[in-house]
């Protein structure tokens, strides 16, 4: 669709274009991008004294794939991406039982989002707590008779990258639920009430009215796991298991700050963290491109639907 | 329309108020303003009080704290130092991690009169690789070291006497079968950086044969599978055998979790440190001070010239920053951090040891601990703990942890402090520190 | 939400359907409000009570917690803080953003795609990489200390996903709505305010919650740029509260519970706001 109708001129359609688009451009270019390219620069010399640089070209690129840890850390960085289904699923299944308005409905729907508010160094520091060897968890399933279930939740090399992604997921899923309930507040009542009228059944309308309506939501809030979990993870890390035990929890952006600021070595840390952001982009560029054009289509239905 | 009035004037009133706030910051024209970056280590009580202190005594110098939360600090610090601007003095703790930073301070060792020297319990801990003629940067307010603390009524009651602690890791196992008859757990341990800081040095301090081997291993000039190493790493996995520790020890991702069990009196004995925290005052306040006792850390070999010494060094070092353009100032709020008055505001405020030996002893009077700690002190060795680097005390901790939880071997351990070891930077021969 | 109208096809009829969904649902409000209510109980209670008991009642019961966080900080002066450089990042960031995505998905021009892709992989940028150059970056604009810098900061962090948010969702919007006001002659700034702005009301709510709550929990970027004491966040100076070794639970609860208090006022007051925002105007397709 063009503005061509306007009918004034070329150069005023222009002016509004680098009004709405410049500042936000600015600010991205500015404060991130250009950031970015420094740390890129930063990644081929070594800083002596921690500040002091001398140049060591693509050397700390070379440390870096042959550094076990590394590999470590990128390996549990695709655990993790693979509970990506839980984390659009979950919200999504408890946003459609919000959705059915039973008795306290709305009291759910606060009480779920709350999680979300609450600042990832509080739930850090309670959740390891909650999960210790003789914590409240362990107690609960002490009660119910699965006493074998019981272990070190975040100590436990198996079990603990599962435990630090089930907290995050706690306090992640209450934003995908108020953000899938409004998703279905898009979908008019009227499709639900000739479904009836044809007889379809409960798993019909979620599988052929509800999901296929929320695509985009869930489009977007995949996208939004993607990045979530390798770029905002980090507070958890933190408060948790500092990346342990051992290197079990370790993610890249743990050991970015790790290598940069506890072991002081800045070219190396910044090396880490540039290969980090490639490797993001890569996951996520895929789906933003198909989600991109899966959105698009939409546009070509003159008015809503029928 | 509404809408968009509505709209704008919120913005402009943000923007206002932003304006206001941002350019609110008046500067003393007359005064001189130093910043000082800290973790208000000790209470932001105790900082407050010095700089009133400081500036009651320096009236034309005004002090402005940045306090960081310590998790936080190091990042911090690390911005200021990249950009080699920001704070007029600076705070870190002694030893590698200091050493790391080098770049970041002053040279004040032309500075530091003998008479300054000579009331301090540790000034060489700020100065590089313990040496003063490669340069002095930073003076440390407080003394710190490694201790251990038991509670008087859980050694009477498993038919201890309260008066005689354990001086050997022997006698320490058979008070330890007592103390687990009554039943109660020996000793409190936490996992974390105290392995690498409060642990690591209490036992390899049997290995050392001189001065020597210690120069040796500052410099990383003793790999970890040598015997002297290797013996520290097999006794403190050792010790994780001999069921003296908490149940559930390893999960506890951090000693404070470890303070707690001792403070409820499921251990008898927990090992701490002398100034600042999980130290005499922290227990003595939660469970009274005369319930309180305080020991060296057991020994090995009571003939190892070592074995019987106090690891000490300063807690922590303010310095006079590289880039800082009021050095003078700066200075003098250095040297009062060292003085006499400081140390009694740190004691009586902060709880901590200071490293002035000329305080106010008389202070504190209701800790029998205190007390003797006073004479452990003074029969000290340099504090091998900071003698790690960033990587070994990183390494070493997270091994600790995984040999508790039967996760890793000794073998496994050395190997990755060995791999550490030859990843650090400052360790290699050929570091800039050891070629002056 | 139109409940008054609520389609009975949409919905589970039957009781025993009913008792399930709720059934579920309270596991789950028991597992979302537990360690809410863990740390609230954690921060009534003495140091050596929560040693003796961390997950039962306080015993004794006591306030000394709270009265020592009131007095270790200015209060009102941090709250003030957080609320200046919260509320101005929210509004810029989301201001800025709907510029943006307006223009990147309905005003067609050259490069408008490349604009937007370049927007995403701002989104991908981990903090940590760029923690030091962006401290050189923000040091060489000048933005240091001032409440403006940790504004424009934010806005500039959480301008990606704002637009990209809303960018995602206009894409949706037909544009015949649009096309009715250029007709009528409006301009894109008429037509922004009148008509889009409304239309998008849902993504502009998620964005500003999105937001909302990471700039008011955020430690990394107030304590690189707000350096004085006087102006730090709430919930950095909580944070100030857990020294290297030390932490005290029951203390540091009970900061975290003063931190969180205005955030859950906040929250209890505008979510009905919040959630008919996200509602209404949405267009039912």
């Amino acid at each position: 669709m063009k503005l061509g109708n306007l009918g004034t001129s070329r150069g005023k359609e222009i002016g509004w274009i680098v009004l709405f688009v410049g500042p936000g451009l600015l600010l991205a270019l500015g404060i991130k991008f250009y950031p970015l390219f420094r740390g890129l620069y930063d990644s081929l010399f070594f800083f002596e004294g921690g500040w002091k640089p001398v140049y060591v070209g693509l050397d700390n690129f070379h440390r870096m794939f042959l550094d076990k840890t590394v590999q470590q850390t990128f390996f549990n960085a695709l655990k993790v991406m693979l509970t990506i289904p839980v984390w659009v699923l979950f919200p999504l299944v408890l946003a459609f039982l919000i959705f059915q308005e039973t008795a306290g409905w709305r009291v759910f729907r606060a009480v779920f989002f709350l999680p979300y508010v609450i600042a990832p160094i509080i739930v850090g520091q309670i959740f390891r707590e909650i999960l210790g060897l003789q914590g409240p968890l362990n107690a609960f399933l002490g009660l119910v008779g699965l006493k074998l279930m019981t272990t070190a939740w975040l100590a436990n090399t198996f079990t603990a990258i599962w435990a630090m992604v089930a907290v995050v997921l706690w306090s992640f899923s209450g934003l995908g639920i108020i953000t899938y309930l409004a998703g279905f507040a898009t979908i008019s009542d009227d499709i639900f009430d000739a479904a009836a009228i044809d007889g379809a059944g409960f798993l019909t309308k979620i599988f052929r009215i509800i999901l296929p309506m929320t695509v985009p939501v869930i489009g977007y809030w995949t996208v939004l796991c993607t990045g979530g979990m390798l770029l905002w993870m980090f507070p958890f890390i933190h408060a948790l298991t500092e990346g342990g035990p051992g290197h079990a929890t370790m993610l890249p952006e743990y050991l970015v700050y790790i290598t940069s600021f506890r072991f002081f070595e800045r070219g190396y840390g910044t090396t880490i963290g540039v290969a980090l952001f490639f490797v993001v982009l890569t996951f996520t560029f895929f789906q933003v491109r198909f989600m991109y054009e899966a959105g698009a289509p939409r546009q070509k239905q003159k008015g809503g639907a029928a | 329309m509404m809408k968009t009035n509505r709209i704008a004037i919120i913005v402009i009133s943000i923007a206002l108020i932003a304006i206001i706030g941002g350019t609110s910051f008046a500067a003393d024209q007359k005064k001189v303003t130093i910043k000082v970056l800290n973790w208000a280590q000790g209470g932001q009580e105790y900082w407050d009080k010095t700089a009133e202190a400081f500036s009651r005594e320096n009236p034309s110098i005004q002090v402005e704290y940045e306090s960081v939360p310590f998790e936080r600090y190091y990042e911090k610090e690390g911005t200021y130092l990249a950009s080699r601007s920001g704070p007029d003095v600076m705070a870190n703790n002694l030893g590698f991690e200091l050493w790391e930073r080098a770049g970041a301070y002053k040279d004040i060792s032309k500075r530091l009169t003998p008479k300054i020297k000579r009331s301090l319990y540790d000034y060489t801990g700020c100065a590089l690789a313990f040496d003063e003629k490669l340069g002095i940067l930073g003076i440390a307010p407080s003394y710190q070291g490694n201790l251990m603390y038991y509670n008087r009524e859980l050694f009477t009651n498993a038919g201890l006497d309260p008066n005689a602690p354990p001086a050997d890791w022997d006698t320490f196992g058979k008070y330890a079968v007592k103390v687990k008859a009554s039943g109660k757990a020996m000793l409190a341990m936490g996992t974390g950086h105290t392995i690498a800081y409060w642990f690591f040095p209490e036992i390899a301090k049997n290995f050392w044969k001189s001065s020597e081997d210690i120069q040796q291993f500052m410099r990383g000039q003793i790999p970890w599978s040598d015997p002297r190493m290797r013996k520290v790493l097999d006794f403190m996995a050792w010790m994780a055998d001999q069921g003296w520790y908490q149940e559930g020890a390893a999960t506890t991702t951090m000693l404070p979790d470890a303070g707690d069990v001792f403070i409820r009196g499921d251990t008898a004995m927990i090992y701490g440190i002398a100034s600042d925290v999980f130290n005499w005052k922290t227990w003595g306040d939660a469970m009274g001070h005369q319930n309180i006792g305080v020991m060296k850390w057991p020994m090995i070999d009571p003939k190892a010239p070592f074995a019987g010494k106090f690891s000490g060094v300063g807690g922590f070092s303010v310095g006079i920053a590289a880039w800082t353009k009021n050095e003078e100032a700066a200075w003098k709020y250095v040297e009062w951090m060292a003085s006499e008055e400081n140390a009694n505001l740190f004691l009586k405020l902060a709880g901590g040891q200071p490293n002035n030996k000329n305080f106010d002893k008389s202070i504190i009077t209701n800790s029998p601990s205190f007390t003797k700690i006073q004479s452990i002190i003074s029969n000290n060795m340099p504090h091998t703990g900071v003698m790690l680097s960033g990587r070994e005390l990183d390494a070493i901790s997270r091994g600790y942890e995984q040999i508790i939880l039967k996760q890793i071997t000794v073998d496994d351990w050395a190997k990755t402090m060995q791999d550490a070891l030859n990843d650090s930077d400052l360790k290699k021969p050929t570091a800039a520190i050891w070629n002056h | 939400m139109t409940t008054s109208r609520v389609g009975s096809g949409a919905r589970i009829q039957r009781k025993v359907g009913k008792g399930i969904v709720t059934l579920l649902l309270s596991l789950y409000g028991v597992v979302a409000i537990y360690p809410l209510l863990y740390m609230f109980l954690s921060s009534l209670k003495t140091r050596l009570g929560y040693a003796k008991n961390r997950f039962g009642l306080p015993a004794p019961l006591t306030l000394e917690n709270f009265t020592n966080v009131l007095n270790r900080f200015d209060f009102l002066r941090l709250l003030s803080n957080s609320f200046i450089t919260t509320v101005g990042g929210v509004l810029l960031c989301t201001i800025v953003s709907l510029f943006m995505a307006y223009a990147l998905s309905k005003m067609s021009f050259k490069g408008s795609k490349y604009i937007f892709l370049l927007v995403v992989v701002t989104l991908m940028i981990p903090n940590q990489t760029i923690m030091y150059p962006l401290y050189q970056t923000i040091g060489e604009l000048k933005l240091i200390g001032q409440y403006y810098g940790l504004i424009l900061v934010y806005a500039a962090f959480g301008l990606p996903l704002g637009t990209y948010l809303i960018a995602a969702y206009l894409r949706g919007v037909p544009d015949d709505l649009l096309e009715a006001s250029r007709i009528d002659g409006a301009n894109p700034f008429q037509i922004l305010m009148r008509v889009v702005l409304p239309v998008s009301m849902p993504a502009i709510v998620t964005v500003f919650i999105i937001n909302a709550v990471w700039m008011w929990n955020d430690l990394l970027l107030p304590l690189l740029i707000l350096t004085q004491q006087k102006r730090t966040t709430i919930m950095v100076a909580i944070s100030l509260i857990r020294s290297q070794y030390d932490i005290h639970v029951p203390l540091i609860s009970a900061g975290l519970v003063v931190g969180f208090v205005p955030v859950l006022v906040a929250f209890l007051i505008g979510q009905r706001q919040l959630i008919k925002g996200m509602t209404t105007g949405a267009i039912k397709m």
